[in-house]
């Protein structure tokens, strides 16, 4: 009956309506995931989308006089990336890019759960409920990926999460050992070795020793060494050809990846099927030079020029090459008419946590996104109230800002 | 105490205070949320987020779905049919087929809430109802023939969760009269909100599963109503990338012959088994056996004196869910062998307030769970078609009792008579409706074919 009440929470981006927390956490994370923009982390999973959607609703769920602060927020956030991090080393499958479980749909929905658990203070036996109706929502399968569904994993791990902690601070329970048993979380691995966690004194945080990678243009991660492969060669194809890539003259496209099922696609017919194809990656770079969100429109993915150079790819899988965001590599080989080939190799894409993005960089991407949504203040009053989130006092500021609201009034509560 | 890995996941989430942020982490983290926004924000101009959009946008207030025995009261039709298929399993009360699942709870209440949500002059007919249902049930029967793991009764996955979801997604789809390909895609997204741990089972969350499986079915119908697409290929077996297959680990689908005069549903075959009183399945056979053993015990002795029994054995088959020595809450003694056996011995009847705090409590109860001992013959599969039930009394005097139960009443091969379903019926239903209500119903669900209009029921 919660969900009927008045209630309602920010939808990114839109000031004419919202919807009730659990839906606008559903949405958000839908919208996060909606074009596989959104970070990775290794061991594999898309921790930020499954988490941030849900604590961002439910701060702003709280009666008035309750006020949470910045440091509430980024608190309960990391919780929720953190448990995520640490069940993904419960299981040796885990560190290679999933076949049968998309880990947002795993971990994610447990990452939510304690995020949420946290910021609404439950106790520690409510905490432990939170977890274990949780797991009883987790889990879907890999099939959906590269499909329009996909989006859904991480919208509904932010949701379910946060209707686990609801249900378990209205006293719901779970099993208690929901991360001790096989026929718990251990149920979506083949092998499953829980461990307890480290003390709280002088926490070792995983984020601390594992950083994210950011996405620069909407594709599935792997596809990101294959950009930047591919658009060394397009450099070194044009210098040595008069500043014009000589597409007639290219005989055949050789990628070297490692062997990831969903995202070998020889010929995608939709951009979902386009984000998750290392072929389409390669000849996009090759022909733009660079990818961004636009390579994805109907007509990108569908131009003729595209559709010939699709036509001269192939993969090969050498057995170096594995499947694990930490190690994989890329090698893109051009072979022209002419005998000659080109080809360069990229083990570490710029946003990688090898090689993280730097600080302008994130900004615009994060500009260059929020533009076309939001007026410029209030993108400017959430890239700064972010930076400054320690010392928000009260963080509606920040979904004020969210909703559109570009009022130079906000902008002025922060200094 | 020993500390669990649950248990200190809890503590760190409680605990944990923002002074043991460090500064790397807290640089790093703010960077990602600023990422995850802006990423959000450029998302929310796409197709997919339109979708989900109208969906939440339509149903998010609409109450206009009834939930069970709360007359003044309606929600939306997800959360009714969630909130109803939690009522149905609240208790294991509901039923049980073979291979194992618990099919009408997560079907049903999608049904009932849908019926309600669609506008005067396109309801569906009773018939259309009873088609949808069946249209469910089969489903998830089918679904279940694609692994022999699901003959045996579950340790992974909790198979309402799994086949459930599924069943729920197709008869909701039929309901609404999607298109084929609509069908097709919820069910793929409908796999994409399928399957829950076993581990819950035996806990208050259990009940969630069915709550769960049809409202998110239910949901997947919708949003493949409003054009949402999925992998067509979720049932197929795609070697590399799981879709249905990924919840068990040996898995062989095969098509299902387009419906024809002969299409045979599978419950022509193979029927179901309704509880007698609100317990897992399993201990059903050793209630049964218990009873049997009790009257042999009240012939030899003149009455029940369990100061006369030194050991009761009980001859079960091996399934770890459903053996608990001491259950202590409500939804342990539903799931327990043990407790369940002892009952029957004690009371000389199983029912709803075997499960009370109290009768879970009792002194006398304690006494003879401790006489319990359990064995595991190796004949005594845990398959709901093959398991039997023995429960042996040791008596001091040297004598042994026992008695033996290969199928209980209300099993598929001994199946409730008329008389017996309706007085469950009617004993569920008196305590909360009124006796016309009760009877009205009675009447509706046996001419279901002839109702114009279902939403009525």
């Amino acid at each position: 009956q919660i969900y009927s009440s008045d209630i309602s929470s920010t939808i990114w981006g839109h000031l004419d309506f919202r919807l009730p927390p659990l839906y606008a956490a559903f949405v958000n994370g839908v919208a996060v995931h909606s074009m596989d923009f959104d970070d990775t982390w290794h061991p594999a999973t898309h921790p930020s989308g499954a988490v941030l959607p849900a604590v961002i609703a439910l701060a702003e769920a709280f009666p008035r006089e309750k006020k949470i602060s910045g440091l509430d927020l980024l608190l309960a956030f990391n919780v929720g990336i953190e448990v995520q991090g640490r069940l993904l080393r419960f299981s040796s499958e885990a560190r290679n890019i999933p076949k049968r479980f998309h880990p947002p749909t795993v971990v994610g929905t447990m990452g939510s759960a304690a995020a949420c658990a946290k910021l609404l203070a439950l106790d520690q036996p409510k905490c432990k409920n939170a977890l274990a109706i949780a797991a009883s929502y987790a889990g879907a399968p890999l099939a959906n990926a590269a499909t329009q569904t996909k989006p859904l994993h991480v919208g509904n791990a932010a949701k379910h999460g946060l209707e686990a902690a609801c249900l378990a601070s209205q006293g719901l329970q779970g099993n208690k050992q929901i991360l001790d048993m096989e026929s718990g979380i251990g149920a979506f691995y083949t092998d499953y070795n829980p461990q307890t966690l480290p003390t709280l004194q002088s926490y070792p945080w995983l984020l601390d020793q594992q950083d994210v990678a950011i996405k620069r243009f909407p594709a599935h991660l792997g596809t990101h060494w294959v950009a930047d492969a591919a658009s060394s060669v397009r450099r070194k194809l044009v210098e040595s050809s008069g500043n014009s890539l000589p597409l007639d003259k290219i005989e055949k496209v050789v990628l070297k990846v490692p062997e990831v099922k969903y995202v070998n696609r020889p010929s995608p017919a939709s951009e979902h099927e386009a984000r998750h194809s290392f072929q389409f990656v390669a000849c996009s770079a090759l022909l733009d030079g660079s990818m961004s969100v636009q390579s994805f429109t109907s007509e990108n993915i569908h131009r003729l020029a595209l559709r010939e150079l699709l036509c001269k790819t192939q993969l090969e899988h050498p057995p170096d090459n594995t499947p694990s965001f930490e190690s994989l590599y890329c090698e893109v080989s051009v072979m022209l008419r002419d005998g000659n080939t080109v080809s360069d190799r990229c083990d570490t894409f710029y946003g990688h946590w090898r090689k993280p993005l730097k600080k302008e960089d994130l900004e615009k991407k994060f500009q260059s996104n929020a533009s076309s949504i939001l007026p410029a203040e209030a993108a400017e009053g959430i890239i700064e109230t972010v930076y400054n989130l320690e010392k928000v006092e009260d963080c509606s500021v920040l979904t004020k800002f969210l909703s559109g609201q570009s009022v130079r009034a906000l902008s002025e509560k922060l200094h | 105490p020993e500390e669990t890995v649950t248990s200190s996941f809890a503590s760190f989430i409680h605990a944990v205070q923002p002074e043991h942020l460090s500064k790397t982490v807290r640089h790093r983290s703010k960077r990602m949320i600023l990422d995850s926004i802006g990423v959000g924000l450029v998302g929310s101009t796409t197709h997919v987020f339109d979708i989900a959009l109208q969906y939440c946008r339509l149903y998010s207030s609409v109450a206009v779905s009834s939930v069970y025995g709360k007359p003044g009261i309606k929600l939306s039709p997800t959360l009714a049919a969630f909130t109803n298929g939690v009522a149905t399993h609240s208790m294991d009360f509901d039923d049980t087929w073979h291979p194992a699942t618990h099919p009408s709870g997560a079907v049903l209440p999608a049904l009932l809430a849908a019926s309600q949500m669609l506008p005067p002059g396109t309801k569906p007919n009773g018939m259309d109802f009873l088609l949808a249902f069946n249209v469910g049930l089969e489903v998830q029967g089918r679904l279940m023939h694609f692994s022999t793991e699901a003959h045996n009764i579950p340790k992974r996955f909790h198979p309402p969760s799994v086949v459930g979801t599924m069943g729920s997604a197709a008869a909701t789809a039929k309901l609404l009269s999607l298109s084929t390909a609509q069908c097709a895609h919820a069910l793929g997204i409908a796999a994409s909100l399928a399957g829950a741990p076993m581990a819950n089972a035996a806990t208050q969350a259990k009940p969630l599963h069915i709550g769960n499986a049809t409202r998110l079915g239910f949901e997947a119908a919708l949003l493949a109503a409003r054009g949402m697409e999925a992998n067509p290929l979720i049932l197929d077996d795609i070697a590399g990338c799981s879709g249905f297959s990924a919840f068990y680990s040996i898995y062989q689908p095969k098509p299902l012959s387009t419906p024809s005069d002969h299409h045979e549903f599978l419950l022509e075959k193979q029927d179901i088994a309704f509880k007698r009183f609100p317990a897992h399945l399993g201990m059903h056979w050793v209630v049964d056996a218990a009873l049997s053993v009790r009257n042999l015990f009240i012939n030899y002795a003149g009455s029940f004196s369990p100061s006369l029994i030194r050991t009761i054995v009980l001859k079960i088959p091996v399934s770890k869910y459903i053996n608990r020595p001491f259950p202590s809450s409500e939804h342990q003694a539903r799931h327990s062998f043990q407790f369940n056996a002892c009952t029957a011995l004690l009371d000389g009847e199983v029912g709803l307030s075997s499960f009370t705090e109290s009768s879970i409590h009792r002194q006398e109860l304690r006494e003879l769970l401790d006489k319990v001992v359990v064995e595991h013959p190796e004949d005594n599969v845990a398959n709901f078609d093959k398991m039997y039930g023995e429960v042996a009394l040791l008596l001091h005097s040297g004598d042994v009792l026992t008695g033996k139960c290969d199928t209980f009443y209300g099993h598929w091969r001994k199946p409730l008579s008329k008389e017996s379903l309706l007085k469950k019926f009617r004993s569920n239903a008196s305590h909360v409706l009124p006796e016309e209500k009760i009877e009205t119903i009675i009447t509706m669900v046996d001419n279901l074919e002839n109702l114009s209009d279902s939403s009525q029921l």
